[in-house]
């Protein structure tokens, strides 16, 4: 199947969907953020694996992040990577990757009956932590800094999210501008403690100044809510546009994550 | 000197009723207590709010309901809580009061 045709099975399977189904509520996107910093999304350890299939290479990058709550509108966290990197016909790697530290602050909240429209600033700050004496390098070798926007309208029939944000590199590094937009719907019946299965379509971009190019994903994913302090969630990127030289294109990027309520 | 009259009832009129929406919300409420609850649209995040009020004391039992965006505390016998204590949890969860009422069992 090529890429329009991908997407076009994404987005009608999304619309039989959304005519057939009317249950309720949903979990925070697996790609996206979300400006959500309540319950999971608050005191929960998040972790996940990414294995990215290159052309070139295979790449397995396993975060773990911690989130704390230090007011309902204002959060801090540490993202934690270790990164395995296996090129063909060279030695793999495997080490820690750039450490990450981020603070989110809820500039606005619109709450009614069974929705809410939540927007906040989020700003990250990356460390040049991994290792980049070998080849090829764990890390980026430069100090990062993100600062965006977050914003999501979620009721309890779908949840759309949306996230934009400028990335400051140095070290000789281009620029790049994050943009994410997700869309989140249940299939099962809402009841509390939450037992939930959501789907989610998202689109995520990466364009990256200095004439590099754009990158695009398209991301179908699933999510099972299996109570109130654990998350169980899996989605697949699939490039849709990608600037790369040949032979170092993505075939896919896989993601299979756990989310664990701890405070 | 009429006007001045007129514009200082107008100012106790308003104080008094600002003073009696502050004494609702003191109001001591005992038994079971419904309280309609908006921002609350996904049932992963309403485990802060049921955390939040569980920390009140005199409370024996939490419901929440999300599709229908309220939740019930049922209080120990002889215990009150006061509404003001309700309201400033649920703000601290992260959601928006809409609105308390004492309930019996029947109107549940």
């Amino acid at each position: 199947m090529d890429k329009k045709k991908q997407c076009s099975f994404y987005i009608l399977s999304l619309m039989i969907l959304l005519w057939s189904n009317n249950a309720n509520a949903q979990g925070p996107p697996i790609f996206t953020d979300t400006p959500i910093m309540l319950g999971l999304d608050g005191g929960g350890i998040r972790t996940f694996g990414n294995f990215i299939s290159k052309e070139n290479a295979k790449v397995y990058i396993h975060p773990i992040i911690v989130p704390y709550n230090i007011t309902s509108k204002w959060q801090m966290g540490v993202i934690a990577p270790f990164v395995n990197k296996v090129p063909e016909g060279a030695e793999s790697r495997f080490g820690f990757g750039d450490l990450k530290l981020y603070a989110k602050f809820q500039i606005h909240q619109k709450d009614g009956k069974g929705k809410t429209f939540r927007t906040l600033i989020k700003v990250t700050e990356s460390f040049p932590t991994g290792n980049t004496k070998g080849n090829p390098p764990l890390g980026s070798r430069a100090y990062q800094t993100a600062i965006g926007l977050v914003s999501g309208y979620i009721t309890t029939k779908y949840g759309i999210y949306g996230e934009i944000a400028y990335n400051v590199t140095s070290n000789g590094l281009a620029d790049n501008l994050l943009y994410n937009l997700a869309f989140g719907y249940p299939l099962l019946p809402q009841k509390y403690p939450p037992k939930q299965l959501n789907l989610f379509l998202e689109l995520n971009g990466n364009y990256v100044f200095d004439g590099i190019g754009n990158n695009l994903h398209l991301s179908p994913g699933i999510q099972y809510i299996a109570g109130r302090k654990l998350l169980f969630e899996s989605g697949i990127q699939l490039p849709l546009d990608e600037p790369s030289t040949e032979g170092q294109q993505t075939n896919y990027s896989l993601r299979i994550g756990i989310r664990i309520l701890i405070f | 000197m009429r006007s001045i009259i007129s514009n200082l009832m107008i100012i106790c009129i308003c104080a008094l009723g600002a003073h009696a929406q502050a004494q609702d919300y003191n109001s001591e409420l005992k038994g079971i207590i419904k309280v309609e609850v908006d921002g609350l649209s996904c049932p992963f995040c309403a485990y802060g709010l049921e955390k939040k009020l569980k920390k009140i004391e005199g409370v024996k039992k939490i419901e929440i309901d999300v599709e229908n965006a309220f939740t019930l505390l049922t209080l120990l016998d002889g215990k009150t809580i006061s509404e003001t204590t309700i309201r400033k949890k649920v703000k601290e969860a992260g959601f928006t009061v809409r609105k308390i009422e004492e309930i019996t069992d029947e109107g549940k």
